[in-house]
Order: structure tokens, then sequence, then C-alpha cells
């Protein structure tokens, strides 16, 4: 296991801020750590990156101690803070070889050129980062923290500030990374981010894991289902109400309304309808999953007292 | 290159080439300007003794050292915590201890610069006088180990405070108090307390060096009691500084 926090706690100046904290990262594995503003999420980081000590609790980063051996761990972790600050007077170039060389490695220009090219820096690297857009930052701490060649990679809203295509860029680079067996957490408020990046999720309100496991299980556990649009390209084979994995709710005119079960993954689903002869041209998802989960466990950790305190999906 | 290398030069493109810093310099070179253009052109101070002159400008350069040292000392660590780029800096394989020293090592490159800045101008108001090859030495001697001691400090108050401007107020209340010999009249340097914050004071044992040196004419080693001051002081604050670094959270 790269990362493991088991029953973390910490306080910041007398004022608890984590209470409880689960956290699990494999290899090859990106790990969603969602929460609301506030929630501990950014703690967390500072503590399995030991820059804060825990009150109680384990945190392991790579099998080590991060308060005991950080420099052993510093070696193979690549990290893109909240706060990404950088030394505006300096090109890229420069900047990202000040990094390399703190990392023992001295890349050659067309390496240095390979990783700015990767993370879409290559037309720009000469230029002083000071006059660098919120993007072109965001995109500048990527490459500082994969210079080290890292075995994991801690990303606090790595999309930030970039475009359509630039958050999509960013998304086949972590995937690229995590099928080289890259372990990738990754803290953000974007649910799209997590639901196309993310197999496994760890919730956390006001300090306590709420929940943690794969996203498909978390929805089954919460018995919600995820609502789609379908639209045909010609009549299906069948009128059933439910078939197979899906439960037909509406219909209007070329377009279908589903329910998905929450026990079936939507690929397979489609994939199964399509054999029975469904024309699907168009697939939209209308609500439920991720973001529904989300919201119930935020919400109701806000209002109901009773909520358990041990995370579901743990053991 | 060792990593405490690299961190120092970048410390000192932080000073040379940001705007931020080049606007220290600046600053520092405007003062000096001011200051030897007074001493040069003012009918009553022009009536100065050559050497009471070469006195006065290295005074003034170790208190703009102080305080060039203390903004640098200061930036260096809540400016960058500031910034948002100390904790990039924290989480590279780098030990803390050679991050403090690349560090430290850009406050000296600080010094360094102001140092050879302030060269021309202790020439051009002590040129045909004596004692200002002596002046420029004293300042070396004595006056690095204060000035660059007040960087210490600087960071040490970075490491503390929450913000730079919190330890930018802090350390320039203790610049002044410190400098405050400069201020003293002769009677109450003279008194009981006066005698023991001298004593203890680096600012003091500076320019009391620079008084016996560059006045009275004595020998740089015959003022072993005032280097030794200094270099308890930086001594003491650099033990300071490490410690504070170690304790630097996030």
């Amino acid at each position: 296991m790269l990362i493991e926090i088991v029953g973390l706690r910490l306080a910041l100046g007398g004022n608890p801020i984590l209470h409880d904290v689960h956290l699990s990262l494999h290899e090859g594995e990106i790990y969603g750590l969602l929460g609301p503003n506030g929630a501990g999420k950014s703690t967390t980081i500072a503590a399995a990156l030991g820059l804060l000590q825990p009150d109680a609790g384990q945190v392991r980063v790579l099998g080590k101690d991060p308060s005991v051996s950080a420099h052993e761990i510093y070696g193979a972790l690549g990290v893109l803070p909240e706060q990404n600050g950088f030394y505006d007077w300096m090109s890229a170039e420069e900047y990202l070889a000040f990094f390399a060389a703190l990392h023992g490695r001295h890349p050659g220009p067309s390496e240095m050129q390979q990783l700015a090219a990767a993370v879409g820096l290559a037309p720009r690297p000469r230029q002083a980062i000071g006059t660098y857009s919120l993007g072109m930052r965001q995109r500048l701490g990527l490459a500082r923290a994969l210079i080290a060649e890292p075995t994991v990679l801690v990303l606090d809203e790595p999309t930030n500030g970039l475009d359509p295509r630039g958050r999509r860029e960013i998304h086949d680079i972590l995937l690229g990374l995590a099928g080289r067996g890259v372990g990738i957490l990754l803290c953000t408020h974007l649910l799209d981010d997590v639901d196309r990046l993310c197999r496994r999720v760890g919730i956390i309100v006001e300090g306590r894991t709420v929940t943690e496991g794969a996203i498909a299980d978390l929805v089954r556990n919460e018995h919600r289902q995820v609502r789609f649009r379908l639209r045909l390209a010609g009549e299906p084979p069948s009128e059933l109400a439910k078939d197979g994995h899906v439960s037909v709710v509406a219909h209007e005119g070329d377009w279908w309304i589903v329910d998905l079960d929450p026990a079936a993954t939507p690929e397979a689903a489609w994939r199964e309808l399509m054999f029975r002869g469904w024309p699907i041209a168009e697939i939209a998802r209308e609500s439920g999953g991720l973001e529904d989960l989300y919201l119930a466990l935020t919400e109701r950790r806000r209002h109901d007292r009773n909520f358990p305190d041990r995370p579901q999906g743990i053991r | 290159m060792t990593a405490t290398s690299l961190i120092a030069r970048k410390e000192s493109g932080e000073l040379l080439l940001s705007l931020r810093g080049l606007a220290w310099l600046m600053a520092v070179a405007v003062s000096l300007s001011l200051f030897g253009l007074l001493l040069v052109s003012n009918t009553e101070l022009s009536l100065l003794d050559n050497a009471q002159v070469v006195y006065d400008m290295v005074g003034i350069v170790t208190a703009l050292g102080g305080l060039l040292s203390l903004v640098v000392g200061i930036d260096a660590v809540a400016g960058e915590r500031e910034r948002g780029s100390l904790v990039p800096l924290l989480l590279t394989p780098v030990s803390r201890d050679a991050i403090l020293a690349g560090k430290l090592g850009g406050v000296a490159i600080a010094w360094a610069v102001m140092y050879v800045l302030a060269l021309p101008y202790l020439w051009a108001v002590g040129s045909t006088g004596q004692n200002l090859i002596q002046g420029m030495l004293v300042l070396a001697v004595v006056g690095s180990p204060v000035v660059l001691g007040f960087g210490f400090f600087g960071m040490i108050l970075g490491s503390r405070l929450t913000s730079a401007r919190a330890g930018l107020f802090t350390g320039l209340i203790t610049l002044i108090a410190s400098a405050s010999p400069l201020l003293l009249g002769p009677s109450l340097r003279q008194s009981a307390i006066g005698r023991a914050f001298d004593a203890v004071n680096p600012f003091s044992a500076a320019v009391n060096a620079y008084d016996a040196v560059i006045i009275d004419s004595q020998t740089i080693a015959s003022q072993w009691p005032h280097i030794a001051v200094a270099a308890v002081w930086i001594g003491l604050l650099l033990w300071l500084a490490r410690s504070a670094f170690r304790r630097i959270a996030r």
C-alpha cells in the first residue's frame, strides 16, 4: 500500500481539525479525496506529507512514518499543493531544472522539453513564470510534481483554472501515470474529475471520513439509482418497463429516461441493451451516482447528530 | 552543485532578479546616495573630520545592511510561505538543515552585494583622509556578523510568525531598539543601564569597534571583545534559526 491513514486525529493551535480520518491508496490507483470546504482534506494531506504531526492514529507513506522518514519518502513523492507558488522571475525551464537538481536528477534538454510538452508548457518554456496564466501555473506545478518520476502523486485541485481541453489533457496524463503503477491521491471539488478518474473515493466531513470505498459499491450500498437519458435511433425491441439492469421511467420521442440498477456498471448495462437490440445513439446522465451520494452524505452529517461516526466501507 | 548552494543561488536570484529584490537594493542605493551627498555638501557636516565622516558612513551601512538582511531573512521563510513556494521546497528530499543553510547563504549574498555597493560611497566620502581601508575592513570583520545576525533573526521571525508583515513589524522594532546606541547621548551611554546595554548589544559592539579603529586608529585585532560579542550574537541566532526552521509545519 502506498499511503495508509488509520484513525488520524489532529488539532491545530488547540482546535481539533481531524477527528477520525481513514484513507488507503494502492499502486496504480487514483483515489479521490472529497469533502466540503473546511472538512479537513488539506490538513489530511499535510499530515500524510509529514508537514503536520498527528495527535493520534497512524500515517504510513510507502510503509514509512512521514514525520520520521520524511526525506526517504520525499524522493519518491510528487506533490501539487493547494497553494501552489513559484519563483516568478525564473523561466519554467530554470524552475524545473532547480527542482530536478534538488531531487538529484539532471535531465537533459530533450527530457525537459518532453516533460514540458506533456503538461502543455512546450511553446513558452523560457518565458518568466510571473507572466503565466493560472492554467499555465497549474501545468507547471504538475510538471514539478512529475520531475522526480514519483511513485506517489498527491494532487490538490490539479485541474483548477484549466479550460476543458486542458482538464482533459491532465486527465489523460493522470490515467497514463496510474496505468504505469503510480498511485495518485486526488483532492478536488470537481466530481466530474473524480467520476472520470477514480475508482475509489473517501469523503471527509467535519474532520471524519464518513465513507470510503469503490464508487460503485458506495452508490450501491446507499441504494442510489443512477438516472440516464438514452436517445434511440429507432424503436427498442420490447416495451418492457424493466429490461435487465435498466428500468424505463419515461419515454419522450427519441429519448428514453431509464434508471440503472445500482449493482450494475453503466458500460455493462449499455452493452447488454445493445445486445438485446436497443439502437442506442446517445447517452446522458440525468442524476444519481457520486454527486447524489456526496450531497446526501455531506448534508446528512450537517443535520443528523446520530450519523454514525464509523465510516462506511471500512472494516 | 550541492542542494545548499543551489538554494543559496536561488535566494540570491530573488534579490538580484526579482522586482521585489531590485526595489530593495535601489532603496538602499538611494539612501546611501542621499546620506553621502549630505555628508559632502551640507555646510556643517562638511566641516567634520574625515575619519568621523567614514565612521558615520560605516554606521549607516551597518544599519541599512541590518535592515536589508532582516527583510531578506523574513521573506525567505514567511514571504515564501505566503506566496506558496515554501512547501514545494520543504517537500524535496533535502534536509531542513541544508535548506536553512541555503537560505542563510542567500542572506550572506545579500549582505555581500550591499557591502560591494557601499564601497564606492565610502571611498567618495573618505578618500581624502585617513583610515578608509581600516573602516572598510572593520565593517567586514565586525559589521558582517552583526548584519547577518539580523538576517538570521528575520528567518526566526518568519518561521515563528504567521505573516511576513507581522515579522517585518517585529523585526523593525527590534532593529531600531538595538540601533539605539547611535541615538543615545554620551551621558546616557555612560550610565549603568547604558553600559549594560552596550555590553550585550551587538550593534553597540560594532559601533564601538568602528569608533576605536576609524577615529582612534586602533588595530582591528585589539577589538576582540567587540568581535566576541558579534560572534556570540550570530552563533546564538544561528542556533535559534535552526531550531525554529525545523519546527515549520506548513
